[in-house]
């Protein structure tokens, strides 16, 4: 008994001995000033935390921070669009598997990204405040988007550049940020095999499918519709202003028109693209999804197990470029006011996260999480 | 040659970790190279102990990449460790006081108990969502309250009442009053068991912690910090925070083990 008592007091004192060696270590970092904490949140939990200041402010897609400025619970500090001009975020993906098991995917995925095309137009269209179809895009906005009020559905579609090209270029230096924030799991990206950020963009987006949408944009939907319909699963995030072409598509039946019965995936909606990244794809419970492609970027590379593949999706059209908008508490008046405080975000290495951290790498400030 | 029992006990113990260690890292090995699965299990996606040990020590202090700070692991434990222990101060000074009172007078005890029982059963996991919307902060301090206070309360209940009856009768003959016979018979004769309750207290308090800072957001904590790892794929840091969870709770288990012994001399 003596012996353990000895083992159990030397163990004790090596685990303090590293935690006293930790502070001091922590101690010689250079603080030039607090921190902003970030912590994960739901969108909804952050309209309701803004609301009663247990945060001070929140990064998050649209509608959310149209719901909270309508409310009056808080202000625009930073449109993503001012962050990074044109910047992807949400995409349209296939999960490999189903492609390889799949006889006619390439013909399911053209037309995936026709009704990405039509719907765009259709969006576009719709967002002038003259159009025919106005009302009806305000009621898929906010049908989608869970909104009672059709001011904050204005001003959600009045944030969001929907577009159905993929962003190459953009990709690639997601990749590179992803990189350098050391977010990749060393061995797992060696095993990927690629050679650089834009090796690894290449490999994943697949341009064919929008140029044969492009090609056949003005066809009749009826007339180049699959032969024999095909049921899809597909995944989305919860009330994501983002993938409204996703709603306005399947609402229109553009997909029906061209032979695709859209089954929604078990777990959709996700609460965020990690979580359609891990419970879907790999899990292989859905075939098609949209989210945003920093997910798609990690999870294709740190949760992949690479001898099978299991988390290897591509991407074949884009969703919307900006669309996401840093809001904050009446009493801050630039981000350098958020240091020391909280903020919210929807999760770790999702596109949100990301720019936050550009923005903040602009200002010099310290993020912590 | 003769290996003294107590040493013996101790190499078993040794061995017995040590197996366990190599066993998964062969699992593992197997696993990944196809020799061996299991259906609908993801084993290959499971570090081994070899990454898990390279992902804590890779995890365990501060770095700062970019723009982010990552808290180290150390962070995380004094932050959940902090909530443990003020929640289960405040258990304390609560649940000791109802338990000698539920305990020694039936009609204090016919009050509780109904509630007791009933609220007892809730298991602490129950309250976290109305601790998000009733605390505007200190959710997680309450979710361990509540996985802590009836223990207390169960513990010293029994305590109290498993005290000597001979003890109280030889009080009561030598004129001590009621007040006196509690602090200086019951109380004293129920502390061992009121220990225990602490110590079985402390021992929910820590899973509930874990539990409570999954769901209720906050920067730090070892529930924070696994969940926020799974999200970005690194399982072997989550694997790394689960251990450092019950290494934790066991140091804290055989810590108070080892108080209740050294103190309480009287409880033999």
């Amino acid at each position: 008994m003596k012996n353990s008592m000895k083992i159990l007091f030397i163990v004790t004192l090596t685990i303090s001995a590293i935690f006293v060696a930790g502070c001091l270590q922590s101690k010689q970092t250079p603080e030039t000033s607090a921190p902003i904490n970030l912590v994960k949140m739901s969108g909804q939990e952050m309209i309701q935390k803004l609301g009663t200041g247990e945060i001070s402010g929140f990064i998050m897609w649209e509608p959310y921070p149209a719901i909270a400025v309508t409310k009056g619970l808080g202000r625009n500090l930073i449109l993503s669009g001012n962050i990074w001009k044109d910047h992807p975020c949400c995409v349209v993906a296939y999960d490999e598997d189903w492609y390889k098991a799949t006889n006619n995917s390439d013909e399911i995925l053209k037309r995936m990204a026709l009704v990405q095309l039509k719907s765009v137009e259709y969006i576009n269209n719709a967002k002038q405040s003259d159009s025919k179809d106005h009302d009806e895009l305000i009621n898929f906005t906010m049908q989608f988007g869970a909104m009672t009020d059709p001011v904050a559905a204005n001003m959600s579609l009045a944030d969001v550049e929907f577009v159905y090209n993929t962003n190459v270029p953009g990709a690639t230096t997601f990749i590179q940020k992803i990189q350098d924030f050391g977010i990749f799991v060393p061995e797992k990206w060696n095993q990927s095999g690629y050679k650089n950020a834009s090796d690894y963009a290449n490999s994943l987006v697949t341009n064919n499918y929008v140029d044969w949408a492009i090609n056949n944009k003005d066809a009749n939907l009826s007339d180049i519709s699959l032969k024999e319909p095909v049921t899809v699963r597909y995944g989305y995030l919860i009330n994501d202003i983002h993938e409204l072409p996703f709603y306005v598509g399947w609402q229109k039946g553009y997909y029906k028109d061209l032979g695709i019965n859209i089954s929604i995936g078990e777990g959709a909606p996700f609460q965020n693209g990690a979580f359609e990244m891990q419970k879907g794809f790999k899990a292989n419970t859905i075939d098609i999804g949209s989210l945003g492609i920093p997910p798609v970027i990690i999870h294709r590379i740190n949760s992949n197990d690479f001898s099978n593949d299991d988390a290897r999706v591509g991407v074949i059209a884009g969703m919307n470029n900006e669309g996401s908008v840093i809001v904050v508490a009446s009493n801050i008046t630039s981000l350098k006011d958020l240091s020391g405080k909280t903020v919210g975000f929807p999760g770790p290495g999702t596109i949100q996260h990301v720019l936050f951290l550009m923005a903040a790498d602009k200002e010099g400030l310290k993020v912590s999480y | 040659m003769k290996i003294d029992p107590g040493k013996k006990e101790l190499l078993i113990n040794l061995l017995s970790l040590v197996g366990f260690v190599l066993l998964w890292q062969t699992v593992l090995i197997l696993t990944r190279e196809g020799i061996f699965s299991i259906p609908f299990i993801r084993l290959r996606d499971i570090p081994t102990p070899v990454e898990t040990w390279h992902a804590l020590l890779g995890s365990m202090f501060t770095h700062i990449y970019g723009p982010a700070l990552t808290y180290g692991i150390y962070n995380h434990v004094f932050a959940s460790l902090e909530r443990v222990i003020e929640g289960g101060i405040i258990a304390f000074i609560i649940g000791v006081p109802v338990g000698i009172g539920v305990g020694y007078s039936k009609l204090i005890g016919n009050i509780f108990n109904p509630i007791i029982e009933i609220v007892r059963n809730m298991p602490p996991m129950a309250w976290i969502p109305i601790a998000i919307f009733i605390f505007v902060s200190g959710g997680s301090i309450f979710i361990v309250f509540i996985g802590v206070v009836f223990p207390i309360i169960l513990n010293t209940i029994q305590g109290v009442r498993s005290t000597d009856e001979r003890l109280l009768d030889a009080a009561r003959t030598l004129g001590a009053s009621e007040s006196m016979i509690v602090t200086k018979v019951v109380i004293p004769s129920a502390f061992p068991s009121i220990m225990t309750g602490l110590r079985i207290g402390l021992g929910v308090g820590w899973m509930a912690i874990v539990a409570a800072e999954m769901v209720i957001r906050s920067p730090v904590g070892l529930g924070y910090f696994i969940w926020n790892m799974g999200d970005l794929g690194r399982y072997a840091e989550m694997i790394a925070g689960m251990i450092v969870i019950g290494v934790i709770g066991y140091m804290m288990n055989i810590s108070i083990l080892l108080l209740q012994r050294r103190f309480i001399k009287w409880a033999d």
